[in-house]
């Protein structure tokens, strides 16, 4: 007698192949998944709510602590929504600070993601190899700032640290190195056999999908959309240096990992034009301890997509609220569009390719 | 003291503790080969035998909805076989303990029942990453055991004989690597399937279904799998060893012979990334098409002269 019961595969909460939980359901018949889905909100902390009990800088440092990838977005973006509703604006040598260190968390971020996206595709090699690099811009980050992840680079209505020549050098050293990295991992990708018949033509996205779905950052330069903030609406120092938007059209895995490895490319291009014209002047202006009453909304180009603010004030010394929303969460569903149709051996690597960050997004 | 003999053959030296040891030191050596190929640093030279103790003393988890006496039996038996199989090949460069006409083909099958155990440990459990493993197990065991076995019996023909000690003794004079290179690749390409190397990991691929059939196994049923494994790759490269590279017939070379095949294997096993389950088995089309091809050449040209 056929049964009509489903053969459900869980990946998450718990499983080796997520870093953070989350919990997805494919549906498989033998190895072909036939349906997906996806529950998220494990690691909800309750920031948002959190934020609204704390002063507008405290509040810096608690978002900085959404994401431990992209906590400069975080602090940078809430500190522009802060600042254009305080009419502050930060002096141009910060802008250009605040611009570098967002490319040096993209530069860490986009390493950190070959390698996991190698690795759930069971290329352990490329993992080792690009993390070990990876640790070069750890070690520019720190000599920087101090810290290697969190690393309040921001204060409201300006920076909190300059650069000497010393630091200028040593990060001129570190992405010197990386883009030679960089070339050889570019190669490894595009061209070795066995790793491209895990990416070529899986998990494609066609650019109507990823219109439909609203996918943001690389997920949609991949599939041929162009939208980056960073040249749709220019913060900080982009307007000065500007960004040359990178775009593929396949819309698959491997597309994806080229986009982002020539991410890397524009983003040592924008690291090294920037520490070669720091246009001089102060590091901050004053700010006022009570932010006007009224409604911002800011958005920061992180390394997965577009991070979005939006921040009232009610005239006093804390938001009367804050809300995030993450580039995971417009990426998600793009997972459950491509799923089926699948191997179940395809799963972790699609899941991957959005790079999906379960803790900024639940927050 | 003629029983005696038998009993330190059986359980100590050279099957017994000496095959499970040499195992356990094999299986460092891979790990700290891939380790360095990766650049990183890689365990300390007792890590596998401290894991096989440590999960020896650890409680083992029973599941519910299962056969117990297969989920407790399934490992000894995989255990015994490989032990079984270490005793018709020749170990550390002696003679084997046994030896018959035919032994080759007993000791192959050996080998195969050690996958069967696994994939019949992980059909057994309710869970579904072991039922995926467990299928995955036994296509890859389809998908290579034909080939694995025609890349053996290629020396065979030529030696004209089923009986490894025969082969080894006639590989001596002839290093069959040169004659028969298909069939050496084949061979150690099969090793790597048979016990589940990446980039042939896929049914233990951790980051889709976790261990694979093993998944629900803690305790001491996952250290006499992991036994079973360790010695059946010291019998697999002593095989390899002794039919393509020349024969073993000292201990010098039993260790120089399966060490060097063992530091190729952990070359292979960081270079590639991991074949999904289909790849694999379309892989293994060719692979047995090829040594079919190779068959052919031999037989043209009359087995004994090669």
């Amino acid at each position: 007698m056929p049964t009509l019961e489903k053969f459900i595969v869980p990946i998450g909460p718990q499983h080796p192949a997520l870093k953070e939980p989350g919990h997805f359901e494919f549906t498989v018949d033998g190895e072909t998944v036939t349906a997906a889905t996806v529950r998220l909100g494990y690691v909800h902390r309750g920031i948002e709510k959190a934020t609204e009990d704390r002063n507008w800088t405290q509040n810096l440092y608690l978002l900085e602590r959404i994401c431990g990838i992209c906590s400069h977005t975080h602090a940078l973006c809430y500190s522009l929504g802060v600042e254009a509703l305080a009419e502050v604006t930060a002096p141009p040598r910060a802008q250009a600070i605040r611009s570098l260190v967002a490319e040096l968390e993209r530069v860490h971020s986009h390493l950190l993601w070959l390698g996991v996206a190698a690795h759930e595709g069971g290329f352990d090699t490329l993992f080792m190899y690009s993390w070990r690099d990876r640790e070069t811009i750890m070690d520019v980050l720190e000599g920087l700032t101090g810290n290697r992840v969190n690393y309040s680079a921001n204060v409201l209505g300006g920076v909190k640290f300059d650069l000497d020549d010393k630091q200028i050098d040593a990060i001129k050293r570190g992405v010197d190195y990386l883009e030679e990295r960089t070339h050889h991992y570019y190669k490894v990708v595009t061209t070795d056999t066995t790793f491209i018949r895990r990416t070529r033509g899986v998990g494609a996205l066609t650019t109507e999908q990823a219109e439909d779905i609203g996918v943001v950052g690389p997920m949609a330069r991949a599939s041929g959309i162009a939208r980056d903030v960073r040249v749709d609406a220019p913060y900080a120092a982009y307007n000065m240096f500007p960004v040359n938007i990178v775009i593929e059209t396949a819309g698959d895995l491997e597309a994806r990992f080229v986009v982002r490895l020539k991410e890397l490319y524009e983003s040592y291009r924008l690291i090294r034009a920037i520490v070669d014209h720091l246009p001089p002047g102060d590091l901050t202006v004053r700010m006022p301890r009570k932010v006007k009453e009224g409604e911002s909304i800011s958005r920061v180009e992180a390394p997965r997509g577009e991070c979005f603010y939006f921040i009232k004030s009610s005239g006093g010394e804390k938001p009367e609220r804050v809300k995030v929303r993450t580039p995971s969460l417009c990426n998600f569903t793009s997972v459950l569009a491509t799923a089926p149709g699948h191997q179940l051996a395809d799963m972790p690597m699609i899941l991957a390719g959005i790079d999906p960050c379960f803790s900024c997004n639940d927050r | 003291m003629e029983i005696l003999q038998p009993i330190v053959t059986l359980l100590f030296f050279p099957a017994g503790l000496f095959v499970m040891g040499n195992g356990l030191a094999y299986l460092w050596v891979d790990r700290k080969l891939v380790a360095q190929y990766q650049n990183r640093i890689g365990p300390r030279w007792f890590q596998p035998l401290a894991d096989i103790v440590k999960l020896l003393s650890k409680e083992e988890i029973v599941p519910h909805g299962i056969d117990v006496r297969l989920f407790n039996g399934l490992p000894v038996l995989a255990l015994a076989c490989a032990l079984t199989a270490a005793l018709y090949v020749p170990l550390a460069g002696l003679p084997p303990a046994f030896s018959f006409p035919g032994d080759l083909i007993v000791t192959v099958y050996l080998l195969s029942v050690v996958t069967m155990g696994l994939a019949l440990a992980g059909a057994n459990t309710a869970d579904r990453f072991s039922l995926i493993g467990a299928v995955r197990t036994l296509t890859q065991l389809f998908s290579y055991e034909a080939p694995f076995m025609l890349a053996l019996l290629g020396p065979a023909v030529v030696a004209g004989s089923w009986q490894i000690s025969t082969i080894n003794t006639f590989a001596g004079q002839h290093w069959m690597i040169i004659t028969q290179p298909i069939g050496f690749v084949v061979a150690l390409i099969g090793l790597m399937g048979k016990l589940e190397l990446p980039p042939f990991d896929a049914p233990e691929a951790e980051t889709e279904i976790v261990k694979g059939a093993l998944t629900e196994y803690s305790g001491r049923g996952l250290a006499l799998f992991q036994l079973a494994k360790s010695v059946e790759l010291v019998v697999g490269l002593t095989l390899i060893g002794s039919f393509y590279l020349g024969g073993i017939g000292n201990p010098i070379e039993f260790f120089a012979k399966t060490l060097g095949i063992l530091l190729v294997l952990a070359g292979l096993q960081s270079l590639f990334a991991r074949f999904r389950i289909e790849q694999t088995a379309k892989w293994w089309r060719y692979a047995s098409l090829l040594l079919l091809a190779q068959w052919l050449v031999i037989a043209l040209l009359g087995g004994k002269t090669l």
